[in-house]
C-alpha cells in the first residue's frame, strides 16, 4: 500500500514536473506563433472563403456569397489563362537557364582559390541586389547596350520577348545562388573517388558522369526544387518591367491587378487559390520525382 | 605574379598532358573573366549613368565620362525628400524585423529542435508551411486585417508583417542548426538549479550565435530589397521605403536618368557593403538551406 502511493506520488511529481517543462516550451514557442498565426496562416485561413464571394473593391466590406462563380469564370477568361500561360512559360525557361548557367558555373569555379572565390563573390553579388532596381537597370543595358550592338529593340519592349527578357534578368539575379549550392554538393564528394577513378583510367567526362553527376543529385533536387517554386510565384519583375504589357503578366501579378487595382477582391483571391493549389501539387510532385531518382542512382 | 604566371603558362619543358592542363586552365581563366563582365554589366551601367554629368547624358552613351561627378549623389542624399524618407522607413523597417526575428526564431527553434513528440512536430508543420503558400493567396485579408488595425502605411504594420512572413525560412535554418548543438551543456545548467529562462539565455543563446549572426544579415538583405510586401502595406508617400520610392522616383524623372541611378547605388549600398564584409555568413547560410525571403 505504502508502496503504491509512493508510486504514484513520484509519477504524479514526474508529470507536474513535464507539465512545467511543457509550459516553459509554450512561452518559448508562443510569440514565434502568435507572429505567424496573426501574419500568415489566420490570413491564409480566411482568404478561402473570400474566394467565393462577388466582392468587389477592398474599400468597402459589401459582399455576397456566390458559390463556384468566381472560378467559372476565371477558368473560361481569356487573360487568367494567358497569365497562367507567362507564369508556366517563365517558370521552365528560368529553371532551366538558372540552373544550367549555376552548375556551369560551379563546373568552373569548384576549386578554391583565390580568383575562383573572388569570381564566386562577384556571380553572387546580384542575389543582394533588389529585382525592382536591377529590372530598371537591366532595362537600359537592353536598350544602350544590346541596343546599341545589335541595332534591335530591346526585348522588354516587345510583346513577343518580354518574358525571355525577364528569363534573363531572373536567372542574372539567381544564378550565383544555384551556383552557391552545386559548388557545396561538389565540395563534399571525396578526392579520392576522382583518383581511384583516374588510376581505373577513366576520363574526365567519364568521372563527371559516374561520380560528379550522381553525387550532387541532392543538390539538383533544392536547386530545382526551389527555383520552381521562385518561378511559380514571380511578382518583383513582372511588376516593375511589365505592369502594363499582358504578354510579361504572370498569375501573382494577375492577382495583385485583381484585388487592388481593378477593384475584384473576390474573383483575384480565386485566382491565388487557383495558384496555390498548382503551386503546392507541383513543388510535392517535383521533388518527390526527384528524390526517387536520388535513391534510384 | 610575373613569376605565378611564367611558371603556370611556359611551356618549353613541359609534357604534352601537362601543356594540356595548362591550356585548360587558360581557357577556364578566360572564360570566367568574360562571364564575370557579363554579369558586372547592369553595374557598369548604372555607375555610368550616375557619375555623369546632366548636360553630358545623350552624348555617347556608352562611354565612360570625361568628367565624371558627385552632385548626383550629392543631391540626392540631401535634396531628394523621396531617398531621404525612403532611407529613413528602410531603415527603421529592417532593424527592428531582423531583431524581432533573432529573439523568436531563436527562442522557438530550441525548443522544436529538442522535443520531438506529436505537439511540437505539428507545431514546426505549421509554422513551416509559409514555404509552401504563396504571398499572393493571403494579401487580401491580410490587407484588410492590417487596414482595420489601422497598421497600414506605417512602420509598424510593416515590421510586424515582414517578421511573420519571413518565420518559417528562419525557423528551418535555426532548428536544423540547433540540432547540431549538443544537449551536454544545458543538462549541466538545468542540474545546477537554472530555470529554462536563465537555461537559454545564458548557455543557448550565445552558442548559437553563428546562425544567429546568418540570419540577422540574411534577414537584413531580404528585408531591406523586399518589394512585395511593401508594395501591398505602405501605400501612402510618406510611408514608402527605398524600393518603392526608387520606382516612384524614375516613373516620375524619367528625364533625369542620372539622378535615378545615383539613387539606385546609394538604395543598394549599404546592402553591397554589408555583403562584401559579411560574405562569410551569407554563403554558409545560403548553403546550409534553401533561403530566400
Amino acid at each position: 500500500m505504502r508502496q503504491m502511493s509512493a508510486k504514484t506520488n513520484r509519477s504524479r511529481s514526474v508529470s507536474r514536473l513535464t507539465k512545467k517543462i511543457h509550459i516553459g516550451n509554450i512561452m518559448f514557442l508562443l510569440p514565434t506563433f502568435i507572429l505567424f498565426t496573426f501574419v500568415v496562416l489566420a490570413p491564409f485561413i480566411q482568404g478561402i472563403p473570400y474566394s467565393f464571394t462577388n466582392w468587389k473593391s477592398i474599400v468597402s466590406t459589401n459582399y455576397s456569397f456566390n458559390k463556384l462563380a468566381n472560378y467559372e469564370y476565371l477558368l473560361k477568361n481569356k487573360y487568367f489563362l494567358m497569365s497562367l500561360g507567362v507564369t508556366f512559360k517563365f517558370t521552365i525557361l528560368f529553371i532551366l537557364s538558372s540552373n544550367i548557367m549555376g552548375f556551369f558555373l560551379a563546373l568552373l569555379l569548384r576549386q578554391t582559390s583565390r580568383f575562383n572565390n573572388f569570381s564566386r563573390t562577384v556571380f553572387f553579388l546580384p542575389f543582394t541586389v533588389s529585382v525592382t532596381a536591377a529590372a530598371i537597370v537591366w532595362s537600359y543595358v537592353f536598350t544602350d547596350i544590346y541596343g546599341t550592338i545589335t541595332g534591335l529593340v530591346s526585348p522588354l519592349g516587345l510583346e513577343s520577348q518580354i518574358v525571355y527578357a525577364m528569363v534573363i534578368i531572373a536567372s542574372w539575379r539567381d544564378m550565383g545562388y544555384t551556383m552557391l549550392i552545386y559548388i557545396a554538393a561538389m565540395q563534399t564528394i571525396p578526392k579520392d573517388f576522382y583518383e581511384a577513378a583516374s588510376i581505373e583510367g577513366a576520363n574526365a567526362f567519364q568521372q563527371f558522369r559516374r561520380i560528379t553527376l550522381p553525387m550532387i543529385v541532392p543538390a539538383f533536387t533544392a536547386n530545382i526544387t526551389i527555383t520552381l517554386a521562385w518561378g511559380l510565384r514571380t511578382f518583383d519583375l513582372p511588376m516593375v518591367v511589365s505592369t502594363t504589357k499582358r504578354a510579361g503578366q504572370t498569375t501573382a501579378v494577375y492577382v495583385y491587378q485583381s484585388i487592388f487595382a481593378n477593384n475584384n477582391a473576390g474573383l483575384g483571391q480565386a485566382a491565388a487559390i487557383i495558384l496555390t493549389i498548382i503551386l503546392v501539387v507541383l513543388t510535392q510532385i517535383v521533388s518527390y520525382t526527384l528524390r526517387r531518382i536520388e535513391v534510384e542512382l | 605574379m610575373y613569376n605565378y604566371l611564367k611558371r603556370k603558362f611556359s611551356y618549353s619543358h613541359k609534357s604534352a598532358g601537362q601543356r594540356y592542363f595548362a591550356l585548360k586552365e587558360i581557357i577556364r581563366t578566360l572564360s570566367t573573366l568574360l562571364l564575370i563582365c557579363i554579369v558586372l554589366l547592369p553595374f557598369y551601367v548604372a555607375i555610368l549613368y550616375a557619375f555623369k554629368p546632366v548636360y553630358e547624358i545623350s552624348a555617347n552613351r556608352l562611354a565612360f565620362t570625361q568628367s565624371p561627378t558627385l552632385t548626383n549623389f550629392y543631391e540626392v542624399i540631401f535634396e531628394n525628400k523621396q531617398f531621404i524618407s525612403g532611407f529613413k522607413n528602410t531603415v527603421l523597417n529592417t532593424i527592428p524585423t531582423v531583431l524581432i526575428l533573432v529573439v523568436t526564431t531563436s527562442m522557438s527553434s530550441w525548443v522544436l529542435a529538442r522535443f520531438n513528440t506529436r505537439f511540437y512536430s505539428l507545431m514546426y508543420s505549421i509554422m513551416t508551411v509559409g514555404l509552401l503558400i504563396p504571398f499572393q493567396c493571403y494579401i487580401l485579408p491580410l490587407y484588410v486585417n492590417f487596414f482595420k488595425l489601422g497598421l497600414v502605411s506605417n512602420n509598424i504594420g510593416f515590421i510586424i508583417a515582414r517578421s511573420g512572413l519571413q518565420i518559417s525560412i528562419s525557423l528551418v535554418a535555426v532548428t536544423g542548426f540547433v540540432k547540431t548543438v549538443p544537449r551536454e551543456l544545458e543538462e549541466a545548467s538545468s542540474i545546477d538549479g537554472c530555470s529554462r529562462f536563465a537555461t537559454f539565455w545564458k548557455i543557448v543563446f550565445p552558442l548559437m550565435t553563428p546562425i544567429n549572426i546568418t540570419q540577422l544579415v540574411l534577414n537584413t538583405v531580404f528585408v531591406w530589397n523586399d518589394y512585395s510586401t511593401a508594395i501591398i502595406l505602405l501605400r501612402s508617400k510618406e510611408s514608402q521605403t527605398l524600393t518603392l520610392a526608387q520606382i516612384t522616383y524614375f516613373n516620375e524623372n524619367t528625364t533625369l536618368l542620372n539622378h535615378a541611378f545615383a539613387f539606385f547605388i546609394l538604395a543598394m549600398f549599404p546592402i553591397l557593403v554589408l555583403y562584401l564584409s559579411l560574405q562569410k555568413y551569407i554563403v554558409s547560410g545560403i548553403t546550409a538551406g534553401a533561403v530566400k525571403g
